[in-house]
């Protein structure tokens, strides 16, 4: 049995150890909230811009834009949502289970496929397993997400789109369905699918009568224009789907993990009151023994 | 008529004002007025201008679409700024913007020499072996 002295000390470093994950947990708890109140308030605008776009495209003729228009599928990009910081539970490693799995069944080879990492863990992931990349600087993904942080990566694959490099961009993340579940999905970003209707919008009345518009300066630029405001946007939502995922994995992780401690503490006290009762019998006998010894 | 401007992280602006300015690098400039026909129109990079009496109030957008249907001005924009003066708020968005991006470079490089100690000290404790 160990000494007393070492199981003290297991305890100390086991409470001390609980107590980073407890504040982790709250901390994540509280940081979940904020996402999920991002989340709410960036639905109007998405709504917004999918109800003109579909306007534009159903009053006018004659208008197009390439990123509404479907490619032979020869290069796919994929852009992967993770965290820059671990201790997530399994957040990262299912969406890089999942990807692999994908991968496996669909690429014969890397040279089919181009990836585009957001957050370091993505990064470091796309490093190690060797693929194409199409930022070479890690994107951050800080808790506090604005929409400027991924400006630079949608310009990216959009540009890579146009030119012909990619022929489809397809998102992998963690989507937030509550906080003990969340699943791995993938959404085809680009191209730009028509009445692509998401949950939320379909259960919006659609109006049968259509407002007639004027459009300054004429619908083409103003499609110019929706379209990757559009693309932007979508990506932007997917990452605070993802932002909100990660708290909540993060949340339910330190839990256990705080839930663990305390289980593993309370046997170790078991342990140290035995040890500290073996101590003072040692002690009782060694004291009787010398009383008899002495008469 | 009424104002409305959205930006990916929320309402920012919703008010009642007289009419609205709009001004894009790309179209020029033209007014809103009340019972304007039903009109779409994008901004690039420029501002709207809401008049309500003498007061006037800007608000600067890159990359936003105005949409004014049964006097409700939409304006939907992916960076904004409401300010008093055109010059101010595009100055405070760029400013925010360029220190944004500034701090998201430091904080890649910090990353970056953080998780380099890490890996020296890891090989130096000969943890894992």
């Amino acid at each position: 049995m160990a000494s007393m002295r070492e199981i003290k000390s297991r305890i100390n470093a086991t409470k001390k150890t609980s107590q980073i994950t407890k504040a982790m947990h709250m901390v994540s708890a509280s940081k979940l909230k904020k996402a999920e109140k991002l989340m709410r308030d960036y639905q109007p605008l998405m709504y917004r811009l999918q109800e003109m776009i579909d306007n534009v495209l159903e009053t006018s003729e004659d208008v197009s834009h390439p990123m509404l228009v479907k490619h032979e599928v020869e290069v796919t990009c994929y852009v992967i949502v993770s965290s820059d910081r671990g201790l997530a539970g399994p957040y990262n490693s299912s969406v890089f289970k999942a990807f692999k799995a994908h991968i496996k069944e669909h690429h014969n080879s890397n040279e089919e496929f181009i990836v585009a990492p957001i957050g370091h863990k993505a990064m470091s992931f796309a490093k190690r397993e060797n693929y194409t990349l199409l930022n070479d600087k890690p994107i951050n993904v800080r808790d506090d997400i604005q929409f400027i942080d991924f400006r630079e990566i949608t310009d990216l694959f959009m540009t890579a789109f146009l030119s012909g490099q990619v022929d489809k961009v397809v998102v992998y993340y963690n989507h937030f369905i509550n906080t003990i579940t969340q699943q791995v999905e993938s959404f085809d970003i680009l191209p730009v699918t028509q009445n692509d209707t998401d949950d939320e919008t379909e259960e919006e009345p659609q109006s049968t009568l259509k407002d007639i518009y004027a459009y300054e300066p004429n619908p083409q630029e103003i499609i110019n224009h929706l379209v990757p405001m559009y693309v932007e946007n979508t990506l932007y939502g997917i990452i605070l789907d993802a932002k909100a995922s990660e708290h909540a994995s993060r949340m339910t992780a330190m839990k256990s993990a705080t839930d663990n401690a305390e289980e593993l503490i309370q046997d170790l006290q078991l342990h140290y009151n035995r040890a500290r009762q073996a101590a003072i019998t040692i002690e009782l006998t060694d004291i009787i023994g010398g009383a008899n010894a002495v008469n | 008529m009424k104002v409305n401007v959205v930006t990916p992280s929320g309402e920012l602006y919703n008010e009642d004002v007289d009419y609205v300015v709009v001004s894009s690098q790309m179209n020029g400039e033209f007014a809103i007025l009340k019972d304007h026909i039903p009109i779409i129109s994008s901004i690039d990079k420029g501002y709207v201008k809401m008049v309500r009496g003498e007061q006037e109030l800007f608000t600067v957008i890159i990359n936003g679409v105005v949409e004014h249907n049964n006097n409700i001005v939409n304006v939907s924009a992916q960076e904004a700024h409401v300010g008093m003066s055109k010059e101010s708020a595009m100055d405070h968005l760029n400013t925010v913007r360029e220190e944004r991006l500034e701090e998201n470079r430091k904080r890649n490089f910090d990353f970056a020499k953080a998780e380099r100690e890490l890996k020296k000290n890891i090989k130096k404790a000969k943890a894992g072996k």
